[in-house]
Parts: structure tokens; sequence; C-alpha cells
């Protein structure tokens, strides 16, 4: 019975609260650039919208098409339960090697993605896909790197078990794996949810577009699944990054409904600090060409691996 | 403390990563800067240490002199410089970027066993901040020659410089005062010459690429 509501807060906390994050950072853009901008609840009402209106499929598209949305949406679902918002709160999904899983399952819906924007036949498509296909297979083994290096510190593979670890005020990550990890966590943030030194999201450009472009032939239900899923794999991934990186729930030493609500709260300024500088980031930065992306890559993979090497010189202690 | 200064040694081998990784010279010199400010500030810690434990004053006048040489002076002519020539963005390399940098990468690991199969300077354990600070001037070097134009190299050099001397400073806990000086004199004028070659270069032969200079020999 307890489960059941520690799921429920789970899902509440990254399913519930996932559009407002693409809200709060789409606000920060519009202010920097003197606009008013949407309200922070844009994105409520768009998928409100979008699951209203009639879902308008191609003829000459197969099941895949009609399968990839609730994939994608399931997958960041899964992903989602894996990654433990607050150690206070017990983990509905444990299970040893669970980052691994949770890295797996995500793989899983883009490749859905990619075989959607194949699968109509259209240009753009396929351009995507294969766009997609470039960087997400250039941006997962520094996410391997990154997670396996703290793995490896706290001596266990699976994500509630190192949150724990990591949490404890006496067994805290190094301080300069602690500064690697983040920085190429947040490189690999930016690649995954296609922001802007990678990819542009507010824009339709031919040339340009990836996330975009796979899914351009979608509409009505399917495109809400599409965003709303992306939406909360970018909340995933803002979680792995606070959580592990900017531990705060050690400081919480009661029990209790009281302890829940305090450790959310400090989540919730944690997530916040983490949309502010993916804001600051796309305001200072310009969208890169594709093949500079490879770059950025190699960064985001040297840093992870700088992070395990100083594991490595350290002498290979665990914490 | 000793994990400041770890950290320290992490960042400043990072801005030898992202210096391999960028081409475009205004990046360059940015990241140079950041480079040099990083070490003036860990210059700047050992200093007050010094200050407070021995009364020494000289770390802090050395921290003083990075911030006025490396941050502020170097970056600027290096600025006047690069506003006279033509070229913007490196295009041509001997390797593309990521194979660069993968380089870099396998390099530290290099410092890394050479580190640890000389056993006389390890008692006990490498020091990573050894480990990191030489590999800076590793990725200097790798730098300096996978750069075609005159002023990437003259950005190699001074990232040479930085390597060694924050290699020593960590080692020794601050340097007899009077080799501190030798060695920014000798930058500051090797920069000099440097700057006013590039001029010169790119004067005669409309083009600062060193390659072209070959076509001199007889």
């Amino acid at each position: 019975m307890n489960y059941l509501i520690y799921i429920v807060l789970q899902i509440i906390v990254i399913i519930v609260f996932a559009p407002l994050i693409n809200g709060v950072i789409r606000k920060i853009k519009a202010l920097s650039q003197k606009r008013k901008g949407a309200p922070v609840f844009q994105m409520y009402f768009d998928l409100h919208k979008l699951f209203r209106k009639t879902t308008v499929v191609s003829e000459t598209s197969s099941w895949i098409f009609k399968a990839a949305p609730l994939v994608f949406f399931s997958t960041a679902v899964t992903a989602a339960l894996l990654v433990p918002v607050s150690t206070i709160i017990p983990q509905p999904l444990t299970l040893p090697g669970d980052f691994i899983v949770m890295v797996s399952v995500l793989a899983l819906g883009r490749f859905f993605m990619m075989l959607a924007g194949l699968d109509t036949g259209s240009t753009f498509g396929g351009m995507g896909s294969s766009r997609e296909a470039l960087i997400s297979s250039l941006i997962e083994p520094s996410i391997m790197v990154s997670l396996f290096t703290i793995a490896l510190i706290t001596g266990s593979t699976s994500l509630s078990k190192i949150l724990f670890v990591v949490n404890n005020s006496e067994t805290r990550l190094p301080l300069q794996v602690s500064i690697l990890v983040f920085l190429a966590l947040l490189l690999i943030i930016i690649a995954e949810t296609a922001r802007i030194p990678v990819d542009d999201p507010s824009t339709h450009l031919e040339l340009t577009m990836v996330h975009e472009a796979m899914i351009l032939e979608y509409s009505g239900r399917h495109l809400a699944l599409m965003e709303y899923g992306a939406a909360v794999k970018q909340l995933t991934f803002i979680t792995l990054l606070v959580n592990i990186l900017l531990p705060l729930d050690g400081m919480i030493s009661r029990a209790g409904i009281a302890a829940i609500l305090l450790s959310l709260l400090f989540y919730a300024a944690k997530v916040l600090i983490a949309a502010v500088l993916i804001a600051l980031i796309e305001i200072n930065s310009v969208k890169l060409k594709l093949f500079s992306i490879p770059n950025l890559a190699a960064l985001a993979f040297i840093l992870s691996f700088v992070a395990f090497l100083q594991y490595f010189v350290l002498g290979g202690n665990h914490v | 403390m000793s994990d400041i200064f770890d950290t320290l040694s992490v960042l400043i081998l990072m801005t030898a990563f992202v210096l391999m990784a960028n081409k475009k010279v205004k990046a360059y010199i940015k990241t140079f800067r950041v480079q040099s400010a990083l070490i003036a500030l860990s210059a700047g810690i050992l200093g007050v240490g010094a200050i407070v434990d021995e009364g020494r004053y000289d770390l802090m006048v050395v921290c003083v002199l990075i911030v006025i040489l490396k941050v502020i002076y170097i970056p600027g002519l290096l600025h006047k410089t690069y506003a006279g020539i033509e070229y913007r963005t490196e295009k041509d390399f001997i390797l593309n970027i990521p194979i660069l940098v993968l380089m870099s990468c396998s390099l530290v690991v290099f410092t890394y066993f050479s580190l640890s199969a000389s056993g006389s300077i390890n008692e006990g354990g490498i020091d990573p901040q050894l480990v990191n600070t030489i590999s800076v001037t590793m990725i200097g070097l790798l730098f300096m020659i996978t750069r075609k134009k005159a002023i990437g190299q003259i950005i190699g050099f001074l990232e040479v410089e930085n390597g060694i001397f924050i290699t020593a400073m960590f080692s020794t806990q601050g340097m007899p005062f009077i080799v501190d000086m030798g060695i920014f004199i000798d930058m500051l004028t090797a920069v000099m010459i440097m700057g006013v070659l590039v001029f010169k270069i790119n004067i005669t032969f409309e083009s600062i690429n060193t390659d072209r200079l070959n076509k001199l020999k007889g």
C-alpha cells in the first residue's frame, strides 16, 4: 500500500511537472530577449489542445508510425520511474544496474522515434532520423562513462543506492569528479533534449532541425505524446544531474511527511537551478553546424573520461 | 586543502582540452585567459597560505603578476595582433578535432603511466595534481604542432609555459622568487617577439600560414 503512494508521488513529481520546466526555460529565454513571452504553463495548454485535435495519419505509413508515440512516451515514463526524485522516498523500482536499464530504455524510445521518422518516407523524416542516429551514437558513450565513474566510486550500479551513498554527508563524491561529471552531464542533457548548441527546439528551419524533423508528420494526439515524452525525458535527465551532483537530502535528519515535503522542496529548487543554467547556455551560444557536433561530443566524452581517470589516479578507493 | 588544488588542476587540464577542441582565434584567447585566471587563483590560494604560515609575500606578488601579465596584458596583445591579420578561424588541421582531443586524452594516460613508472617522485601513490599539470604541458606541445597558423602556435607556446609553471608551483609550493621573475620576463619577451614576427610574416607573405615559409628553402 505504501509503495503505491510512493509510485504516485514519483509520477506526480516527474510527469506532472515535466512540461513546466520547458515553460520556465522558454520564459527565461523570452525575458533575456526583452519579450514578455508565453506564460510558464503554455505547454500544458498546447498539450490539452493537441489531445483534443483530430489525428491525421499518412496512408502510406505502417503500424510503426502509430506505435512510435506510445513507445516513446512509455519508455520516457519508465525511465522517469527509475530515477529517484528524493532519497527520503523509497524507490518503487530498484534493481542492480538500473541506470543501464534507464539508458537502454531511453535508447529504445529513440530508436522507435527514428523508425517513425523513416516510416512515412518524407525527406525530412529520413534526414532527421539520420542526424539523430549520429548525435545519439556520439553522446551515448559519455553517458555510460560518466555514470560508470560514479558507479565505481559509490560501489553500486543501482541509482537509488548511488543517491543514498552520495547524499550521506560522510561519503561525498570527490569534488573534482563531481565537477567534471556535472559538466559532462550538462552537455549530454543539451544534446539529448535537442537544445541550442546541438539543435534548435523553437524552429522548423529545414536545414538545421533534428528532433522536429522526425516528428514533422505527427499531429493531434500522437504529436502531444511525442512532445510530452520529450519533456519527461528532459526532466528525467535533469533529475539525474541534480540528485547525483547537488546532493542536499543528507541535511534532512527527520523522517515522515514533513521530511518528504522538505526534500521535494529542495528538489524543486535544484531543478530550477538546472533549468536556469540550461536557459543561460541556450541564450549565450549559437547553434553549431552539424559537423561541429562531434567536437562537442568529444569534449563531453573527455570530461567524463577525465573524471574516470581522476578516480583511477586517486587510487581507486571506494567512498 | 589538497582537494581544492586537485580540483583546480583538473579545471586547468579541462581548459587545455577546451583549447584543443576550439578552432576560433577569439575562443583561443578567451580560453587562455580562463586558464591563466585559474593559475592565478591557485597561486593566490597558495600565497594566502604562505603569508599565514611563513610570512612570505612572494607568492602573492606572483599571483598579481600572473593576473596583470597573463590575464590582461598578453591576451590584449594577442587581440591586437589578431585584429591586424586576415583569418578568424583555423581551417586546415593536420588531423580533425575529435581525433586530436582523443589524442590529448591518451597523453593524460601516458603521463599517468610514465609518472607511475618513475618511482622516485611519488612516495606511496601518485599526486593527481602532478599528472594533470604535466598533461597540460604535453597537450600544449600537441596543440603547437597541430596548428599551422602562427597565432595558434603562440597560444600553444603559452599553454606549455602555463603547464610548466603550474607544475613547478604545485610540486614545490612556490618556487624561489627570482626563478618566477626569470620565467615571466622570458615569456614576455618571447610573446612580444612572436607578435612582431606574426605581423612581419603577414605583411611579407600576406598570410601567417607557416607552411608557406618552407617555400623559401632552395
